[in-house]
Order: structure tokens, then C-alpha cells, then sequence
């Protein structure tokens, strides 16, 4: 049985005025019904991209898929007719959107708009759609539903317009749910709720979620599988506790290392990754990260690494991953540490 | 929202005395040159018992403010005063021409809320396309041909030319010709003073549908799986219409007060010629009473514009009921 949701060599360029924008340049994943994928990777890496991609709702153009394929049950979403997509999207496969504030309608109430996907996939009625929007927000922990269903947007918090966003897209029970940054404009006591939400919806729902995240501590504590992106490639993917315990690319050790630790040694202080991103366009020639990564040779200014497994289902693109002594200089190869 | 508009309409009442106080003072002597007596009676020789009779009856012996007063006591009640001319109630005869002019006004309102509306939406739609390509000229030329040029062209064009080709033609002259019926004679005067809104109204509706494409919300309403059509038109046209709908109903006010141009090249029978034709005869009270009567239309025109702009925008709704 082919997996729930299968990404293959998916290459989303942008083609520009200034050149073409590599956004995702060769990710692979697949996911299993009940599973939770966790997308990681700095400001502009590709995850978002990814995920819009998934749900094809890159403007194309001046996004253009040059290759590679995306599988639903088997089948590929990139084939289907806009229709068949427009099937799939809010009902098989859902999105939880970044910003609260700006992803829903302000002249519709929430009602409304929770009821929309149901109208329109489930064909329910009126009356029918807006009882089960009012039961969603009861499910996504919404105080009195009935009477706040006739809100507005503006009349939420940010909290409450997140789980109203969680509502819409867990109208029709998807299989598929994508959760693109859905804790980063919240305040932290917040986000935990919402986090701990989405987990009750799992264990409830069964449906496969993709958490994108620049928050590490958001996806060790969700996730059962863990995609690293870099420049809009895949640099590592394993399980969760091997990805965060065992890192096999140095720009995941960075991403740890620069992660706020209560345990610090050294008086707190931080320790980012130097340098920035490079340029989509403009992308250095052999590994992407060598001009960042404190361990490049020569070889990896000149030859581009390929993900390859190094352990079981622990992946890595790295000329080096497989060397036991590189390992053994990681910052956590003493303790494995988080 | 009854709050509201009870302030509203509080707010109203210092602003239409400060026009009537305008109107007032630029048809007194201190400011009108010539003898207001003789604008009254007219050219034919009076004597000077008569002569005095008029100054008592229009209290022209008396000081300003006591005229002003007198002048609005009037008003207040409804009486604009008489035409020098045509020796009528104004009131009659203004109230004679306003339906000519409001029914020019809304079929001019209405041409341009379907087809600047349906261009300005074609042409965010298919941005950059030779649709919008020609939306765009045809609005930059609207915009900057005066009224009178154009009015007068269509007559020429559609009326006469069309005629001399021996093609289906239009009226070009106020609204009585037998050979018409009466919704043909609404045509080219209701195009022409609909001109410029119409292009203005194209688009503001571009820009604001094409920023409202660029939302998160209409990304959402994708992401529910609804068609490109159904994101625009469920999702996008509400957002996008908010500042439309104030633009038209502003712009009601103002073609109400900016048919005298229109109503000029048509001789069409409504308020502003009949403004037109006062000021070329020094008709005092049919000028004061016809501004006054436009005035107070486009206040009330406006008062309603701002009610129902927080009918579609709840979050105005809110914070008005929160203030």
C-alpha cells in the first residue's frame, strides 16, 4: 500500500525578473496515516514553500514545479485537474495557517466560515454546516461556541482566531492536516495549548500532521519524524529522537547549538550559526551550507552532498555523515543532549 | 448606531448654517454689485412709491442680520422665497425640476456601478491583459475629457452623425422628443455624467480587488478547496467593495450637485439648468434655493453612505458601538 502522503524530488522554482528562485530544490518524505512529520529550517529554507506546494497553492506562475512529483494515496496531486485538487484541498488535506490575524476573512463571521469547507465538500446545509461549526469550536476549546460563532474575526484573540483556524480545518477530517509556523505569532502560553490541541486532535482523529516550524522545541515535542531544511533542500531526515539525539549534518548541530539551554555552562550565552542564508538565486557551488558550516573542506565548496541513509531511516547530506570520527567533533556527540 | 446617527445629524446643522450664511452674503448688495430693487422688478420703469414699496417688502431698508434672520426663519419653514422672474415660489419651481435631475443622478449612478465595476473587476482579474490594458486607457481618457467635451462629442457622434448614416441614433436634446421613448433620452446624459465616476470607480475597484487578492484570508479560502471564481467572489469582492461603496455614494453627492454641466449641454430639464438659467438672469432666490437643495441632498446622501459603510464592515460596526 502506497504511504498517505508521498513527496518525490519535488522541485518548486520562481521564476523572476531577477533569476530563478530555487525555493524547494529536491525534498522527498513520505508520511503515514497517524504520523507527525516536523519541518525545521531557518527564515526562507523552503518549508512554507513545501507545505503551499502540497496544497498547490503556489501562484504558478511565477512558481513553476520543474519536477519531481507529490502522491496522495498513491496518486499524484501534480496530474489531477484543478477540480480534482480543489476535491482534495479542505477536505482530504487541510492547512493551518501561520498568521491568525491576517488568514481569516474579516467581514464573515467564524461561523461562517468554519461552516464554508462543509457546504462545499460534505454539501451540508446551511443549518447543518453551522451546528457542526459550532461543535468544532466547542472541540477546539471555545467557551460558549454558540454564541461566539456569530463573532467576527476582530472579536477574537489571537489564541481563540488560531483554534478557529484549527476548526476550519478539521471540518471535514482531513487525513492530512499541514500546520505551517501555527504557534509563531502566538505568545508562548498560548502556543502550548495550541500544541497540546493539535495533539488531542491526532490521538482523536488519526490524521497525519506536517508541522513547519523555525522552533525546534515545538517540533522535538510533536513530532515523530523530523525533515531539516537548508536552501530549499533537504539536508536531514530520520525519527524525531534520532534527528535531535544523534544530528548528523553540522547545520543541525547549529540549530541546536543555538537553541536558549537552561543547562548552559558558559553564562547563557548563545551560540547562532554564523553567517546568513545564502541567496535562492545565487546558491553557493558545491554543499549550500559550506561558506556557514565550521567543518568545510574542499570538497564540499566543489561537490554537492546527496541525502543519503547513513543508519536505519536516519538520513543526511553530508560528504562526511558516514565518518564516525567527524561525528565524534559534534558539539553532542558526548551527551546527546535535548 | 441610533448614537450615531443621532450625532450625525447634530453635526449636520452647523454646516448647513454655515452655507446658508455663504448663500446669504454673496447675493447681498455689500458683495453683488447693482440695486437689488432693480433685479427684482426688471428693466421697466417704476415709480417711487413702488420702488419703496419693494424695499419694505424684502426688508432691504433693514440692517443684514436682520435680514439673514428673517431670511432663515423662512428657510427653516420651507419657503425659499420667490423668483424675481418668474414671480413663483422657488420651492415650486425647484421641486418641479428634482425628480428630472435625481432620475439623471441614479441612472448615472447606475451606469457607473455596473460598468465600471464589471471593468475594474475584469481588469484585476486578468491583470496585465489586453483587458486591462484597455480599461486602463479608456479610464486615463474619461478621466481627463471635460464633461461639456464629452457630452457634446456623443451628441454629435450618436446623435447627429448616426443619423446622417442613416444608423439607429440617440436623442441629443432634453427628454420630451415624441420620437423616443423615455429611458433612450436617460442614454447619452446619464453616460456623460456618469463619465468620470465611472472610470474612477474602475479603478479604485482594480486596486482594491487586486491588494485584496494579495490577502492571507483569500489564501485560506483557497486552501478550503473553493474555485479561483468562488475566492474572488465570495471571499474577495466584500473585502474589495468596502471602499467602492464610499466612493459611490460620495460620488452620488457629487453628480447631484455636478449635473449642471450635463444638464447644460442636454438642456435637460432639472435642477442645475434651472441654476444655470437663474444665474444668467441674476435670479437670486433660485440659485440660493437650488445650492441650498443640493446641499442638503449631499448631506443626507452622505449621512446615509457612512451609516451603511458600517452595515458592511463590522469591525466600524464594533467600534462605534464600543465608543
Amino acid at each position: 500500500m502506497p504511504p498517505l502522503m508521498e513527496v518525490d524530488d519535488l522541485r518548486m522554482h520562481f521564476f523572476t525578473r531577477d533569476g530563478v528562485v530555487k525555493a524547494v530544490d529536491g525534498v522527498s518524505f513520505a508520511l503515514e496515516a497517524g504520523q507527525t512529520l516536523g519541518m525545521v529550517g531557518e527564515s526562507g529554507s523552503g518549508k512554507s514553500v513545501t507545505a503551499l506546494s502540497l496544497m498547490r497553492l503556489v501562484p504558478e506562475p511565477p512558481g513553476k514545479v520543474v519536477s519531481g512529483d507529490i502522491r496522495f494515496k498513491g496518486e499524484s496531486i501534480l496530474r489531477m485537474s484543478e477540480k480534482e485538487q480543489g476535491r482534495l484541498r479542505g477536505d482530504r488535506i487541510a492547512m493551518i495557517f501561520q498568521d491568525p490575524m491576517t488568514s481569516l476573512n474579516p467581514v464573515h463571521r467564524i461561523g461562517r466560515q468554519i461552516a464554508e469547507p462543509l457546504r462545499l465538500h460534505k454539501g451540508a446545509s446551511k443549518k447543518e454546516a453551522w451546528g457542526a461549526a459550532v461543535e468544532l469550536l466547542a472541540q477546539v476549546g471555545i467557551p460558549q461556541p454558540a454564541e461566539r460563532a456569530w463573532d467576527y474575526p476582530h472579536e477574537f484573540s489571537g489564541g481563540m482566531r488560531q483554534r478557529a483556524m484549527i476548526a476550519m480545518a478539521l471540518a471535514c477530517d482531513p487525513e492530512v492536516l499541514i500546520a505551517d509556523e501555527p504557534t509563531t505569532a502566538l505568545d508562548v502560553t498560548i502556543q502550548a495549548q495550541i500544541l497540546e490541541l493539535m495533539r488531542e486532535i491526532q490521538a482523536r482523529t488519526g490524521s497525519a500532521i506536517i508541522m513547519i516550524s523555525h522552533d525546534l522545541g515545538v517540533v522535538a515535542d510533536i513530532a515523530d519524524h523530523v525533515l531539516v531544511m537548508y536552501a530549499g533542500k533537504a539536508v536531514e531526515f530520520g525519527a524525531a529522537d534520532e534527528v535531535f539525539c544523534r544530528p548528523l549534518h553540522p547545520y543541525t548541530w547549529g540549530l541546536l547549538e543555538s537553541l536558549p539551554r537552561h543547562d548552559a555552562d558558559d553564562g547563557g550565552r548563545l551560540s547562532p550559526i554564523k553567517g546568513q542564508p545564502p541567496s535562492l538565486i545565487n546558491l553557493p557551488s558545491g554543499c549550500a551550507f559550506s561558506p556557514r558550516c565550521a567543518y568545510a573542506t574542499e570538497r564540499c565548496c566543489s561537490e554537492a552532498p546527496h541525502l543519503v541513509e547513513i543508519d536505519s531511516g536516519h538520513s543526511s547530506a553530508c560528504h562526511f555523515s558516514a565518518d564516525k570520527d567527524f561525528l565524534n567533533r559534534s558539539p553532542h556527540s558526548a551527551t546527546g543532549k535535548l | 448606531m441610533l448614537a450615531y446617527i443621532a450625532r450625525r445629524v447634530v453635526q449636520m446643522i452647523p454646516v448647513f448654517i454655515g452655507i446658508t450664511v455663504i448663500l446669504f452674503l454673496i447675493r447681498s448688495p455689500a458683495i453683488v454689485p447693482g440695486d437689488p430693487v432693480r433685479m427684482i422688478v426688471g428693466e421697466r420703469a417704476i415709480s417711487q412709491a413702488l420702488y419703496d414699496q419693494v424695499v419694505k417688502e424684502n426688508a432691504l431698508d433693514k440692517p443684514l442680520y436682520y435680514q439673514y434672520g428673517r431670511y432663515l426663519t423662512r428657510l427653516v419653514q420651507g419657503d425659499l422665497g420667490d423668483s424675481y422672474q418668474l414671480k413663483r415660489p422657488v420651492t415650486h419651481i425647484l421641486f418641479e425640476k428634482l425628480p428630472n435631475t435625481l432620475k439623471l443622478a441614479l441612472v448615472a449612478l447606475l451606469i457607473e456601478t455596473v460598468i465600471g465595476l464589471a471593468a475594474g473587476i475584469l481588469s484585476a482579474v486578468k491583470k496585465y491583459s489586453f483587458w486591462d490594458m484597455l480599461v486602463t486607457l479608456s479610464t486615463a481618457i474619461l478621466v481627463s475629457v471635460p464633461v461639456f467635451w464629452l457630452g457634446m462629442g456623443l451628441q454629435v457622434l450618436f446623435g447627429v452623425k448616426f443619423k446622417q448614416w442613416g444608423l439607429p441614433y440617440l436623442p441629443v436634446y432634453d427628454m420630451t422628443s415624441r420620437d423616443f421613448s423615455t429611458v433612450v433620452h436617460f442614454i447619452m446624459p446619464g453616460f456623460t455624467l456618469a463619465s468620470a465616476s465611472m472610470a474612477y470607480a474602475a479603478r479604485i475597484t482594480r486596486s482594491q480587488l487586486l491588494e485584496v487578492m494579495g490577502q492571507d484570508y483569500m489564501r485560506t479560502a483557497a486552501a478550503k478547496g473553493l474555485s479561483r471564481r468562488d475566492v474572488i467572489w465570495k471571499h474577495g469582492m466584500k473585502n474589495a467593495m468596502i471602499p467602492v461603496v464610499t466612493f459611490l455614494g460620495m460620488d452620488l453627492g457629487a453628480m447631484v450637485g455636478g449635473t449642471i454641466l450635463t444638464e447644460m449641454v442636454f438642456n435637460w430639464p432639472g435642477v442645475g439648468l434651472e441654476i444655470y438659467n437663474a444665474i444668467q438672469l441674476r435670479d437670486w432666490p433660485i440659485v440660493t434655493g437650488g445650492v441650498i437643495v443640493i446641499v442638503f441632498m449631499v448631506m443626507i446622501i452622505n449621512l446615509i453612505v457612512d451609516i451603511s459603510y458600517a452595515f458592511l464592515d463590522p469591525r466600524i460596526r464594533y467600534t462605534k458601538a464600543v465608543k
